[in-house]
């Protein structure tokens, strides 16, 4: 089976992200405005007013609302969008842990942002690291018809009878989000056919009205620690099955994206580049232009931020010379970025090689062609036994 | 000489034909009023409903434990900022495939007045098709009695502890029910647990009015414990509540306030605050104050059930 032809049409990284989640056939949708998402919102609720999305619409007066409103409606059986950016997820960080302990099949967008401290209305990826910890699953996504397939993917990914868990689908705030591109809409029937599987799984708990049965009961001693195990195992499948369903999807509608992670020239590398979101378009061209230069680089790009894609990226990284790793938020308390410190916690396994850290492209800097030529070239040199810096503050070094 | 039968109350009905929900030998403290409620509810409105609720005096019966459960209902437990955006959630989710369900929120003043105040008050300018029922015992009583928004003025808590520099809790209640009732909700009321037959007729119209839009029920229900009341007297200090004008029952149907239980000859506030030791501290003045309140909160719904006479 594979997809008609779908319409291309010309829409930003907000207009995927919401063409996508309507032709998913939520019943619950909500919202709360916040830049550099609020397109997302604006334009499902012109769907629902043209009746093309037939849903609930909940116009919430804040994100905590959206999030337990998604997530309610998910438990009482219903499949659930809503989108948020930063600020709006730290607001509902208390109802976005208590979604993936109820384990909510939940699909989110976030347009990344930096997280408050610093007031920034400017792009970054803190809102992501801010959230790792939640037991939700995170993928990351490069350009606006990733954006799309991803977000019709994560509803396969968070209902599987598997995982039954919230997935959140991120994309560069203020780039992505306001980003024009071409994008293929699928054919709403072969989203149909491409969700139709969960339809034929054994239905998943949700509350009956009626029946004596709780949704979130108090989980006492050996009760808490069952279910944060069976927690963490489905988050452990979710790495492989990702790989599966975007190799299905990949069948149907004539796109993959690697699953976990898209390996770019990596298979005779000597040093690789690591890369998460729109960075790791521009980095392949300069991928490209230093292999020209002779120099034997390969790129990663980062998919799935959480569950971690350990084995995929063991297998990936073993016996490559040196590493740069470009993170466009930081780790406090390391000094560091963030995917640079998850990398040196699989260093054991895949050789201990020289690895650098860059962090760049924070509050809407840009990462450029230059910077990543600097961060192959450095990596390079370390490869070849020079010394090196352990950590780069990009901009801070301009 | 034959005695007259009296005439029973349409309660004890509802306490001996309907099934029990609850798990015999369960208890709350000693005389709690929010026990009563929470038997009461479900006997009223039926056990199809869907509760939710969130931490509080409640939650150590609702949640059930693990796989166990002291009540045979249908629960979502949240956490306190998110119990009329779920219970939003649940409705909109039965709308969407046309079932109809009665979603009952059930929380204290801290969730309702407080930190979950924001989408109480989101849900009900949506007007969504839910009851929400506050038990208010005036403070955070599951967590030792510290204050909240709804504590009245001059009362000793233990973040407002009466001392040589402190009078109790400085500030007067927030008066939640009116704030609900401006919001145009489709039905507000207040209820108490001497009152009974009133608060029945006030959850029926509700669970009915909830097919039109949001209904909200504010039950005043004294803690023994943290106002350090005797456990037997915890219903007549309801009683006193409304007979002092200190908790006055009215519903407000569509915007249309009403007085349901008019008293006569109003007692003086000493009357209420004289059965629980949270104001043993407060000297005459203090009391004045304190009834000084009381008056204008009543002229003021006097004045709101008189617009439209």
């Amino acid at each position: 089976m594979t997809a008609q032809k779908g319409q291309v049409k010309v829409i930003t990284g907000n207009g995927a992200a919401a063409y996508a989640a309507m032709l998913c056939r939520p019943d619950v949708v909500t919202s709360y405005p916040i830049t550099p998402m609020s397109e997302v919102a604006e334009q499902l609720s012109a769907f629902h007013a043209d009746g093309i999305l037939d849903a609930e619409m909940v116009e919430v007066e804040g994100e905590n609302s959206a999030m337990n409103v998604v997530a309610a409606a998910s438990i009482s059986g219903g499949r659930a969008f809503t989108a948020s950016s930063s600020w709006g997820l730290s607001f509902m960080y208390d109802a976005v842990q208590q979604a993936s302990g109820f384990r909510a099949p939940v699909v989110m967008a976030i347009a990344n942002r930096e997280t408050p401290g610093i007031l920034a209305v400017s792009g970054g990826q803190q809102d992501i690291v801010s959230t790792r910890d939640t037991g939700w699953i995170q993928v990351i996504v490069e350009d606006c018809q990733e954006i799309f397939d991803t977000i019709i993917m994560a509803f396969r990914l968070a209902e599987d009878y598997d995982i039954q868990l919230p997935v959140m689908v991120n994309y560069d705030g203020f780039y992505l989000s306001y980003l024009a591109q071409a994008v293929e809409i699928a054919d709403r029937e072969d989203v149909d056919r491409f969700l139709a599987p969960l339809k034929q799984q054994p239905p998943r708990p949700t509350l009956v009205p009626g029946e004596p049965l709780g949704a979130g009961a108090h989980g006492i001693e050996i009760g808490f620690v069952e279910l944060r195990y069976k927690h963490c195992t489905a988050m452990e499948r979710a790495t492989t099955k990702l790989d599966e369903i975007d190799k299905e999807f990949g069948k149907i509608f004539g796109r993959s994206y690697g699953g976990q992670i898209d390996e770019y020239r990596t298979g005779d590398a000597e040093i690789l580049v690591i890369a998460s979101g729109g960075a790791a378009g521009t980095a392949r061209t300069v991928v490209d232009a230093k292999r020209n230069e002779g120099i034997k680089v390969g790129l990663i790009k980062l998919r799935l931020f959480r569950p971690f894609p350990r084995q995929r990226l063991i297998e990936a990284l073993r016996g490559k010379k040196a590493i740069g790793v470009i993170d466009r938020s930081v780790c406090f308390g390391w000094n560091c970025g963030p995917t640079y410190m998850e990398l040196k916690a699989l260093s054991s396994e895949f050789g201990v090689v020289p690895m650098l850290s860059y962090i760049d492209g924070m509050a809407n800097l840009d990462i450029t062609v230059p910077h990543i030529e600097r961060v192959i070239d450095e990596t390079y040199a370390a490869a070849c036994g020079k010394p090196y810096q352990e950590v780069t503050w990009i901009p801070l070094e301009e | 000489m034959a005695q007259k039968e009296k005439k029973k109350s349409r309660i004890f009905d509802y306490f001996s034909e309907k099934e029990e929900q609850y798990a015999g030998g369960l208890a709350w403290c000693a005389g709690c009023t929010l026990e009563l409620a929470a038997r009461f509810v479900p006997k009223v409105l039926g056990k199809d409903i869907v509760l939710v609720g969130c931490p509080g005096c409640s939650a150590p019966v609702f949640y059930g434990q693990n796989t166990g459960s002291w009540h045979r209902l249908s629960y979502f437990s949240c956490l306190m900022t998110g119990v009329a955006s779920s219970a939003t959630g649940i409705s909109r989710y039965f709308r969407r495939i046309g079932k109809d369900v009665t979603i009952v929120c059930f929380t204290g003043d801290g969730c309702a007045a407080d930190v979950g105040f924001q989408p109480l008050s989101g849900a009900a300018e949506r007007n969504e098709h839910i009851i929400y029922i506050c038990y208010d015992n005036e403070g955070y009583m599951n967590t030792g009695y510290q204050r909240s928004s709804t504590t009245p003025l001059g009362a000793s808590t233990s973040t407002t502890p009466a001392g040589i520099t402190s009078k109790g809790k400085p500030t007067p209640a927030k008066n939640l029910p009116l704030i609900m009732a401006l919001h145009g909700a489709a039905y507000v009321a207040t209820a108490t647990l001497s009152h009974l037959e009133d608060f029945a007729k006030k959850l029926l119209l509700a669970k009915e009015k909830k097919n039109e839009g949001f209904a909200y029920i504010h039950v005043f229900s004294p803690c023994n414990m943290g106002w350090r009341i005797e456990s037997n007297l915890s219903i007549q200090v309801c009683r006193m509540a409304v007979r002092t004008n200190y908790f006055p029952l009215w519903e407000a149907e569509n915007g249309k306030f009403r007085l349901t239980q008019e008293t006569a000859n109003p007692r003086p506030i000493q009357e209420f605050t004289k059965l629980m030791r949270k104001f043993a501290h407060l000297k005459e003045a203090d009391i004045d104050k304190l009834q000084h309140m009381v008056n204008e909160r009543y002229a003021f719904i006097k004045a709101l059930c008189a617009i439209g006479d």
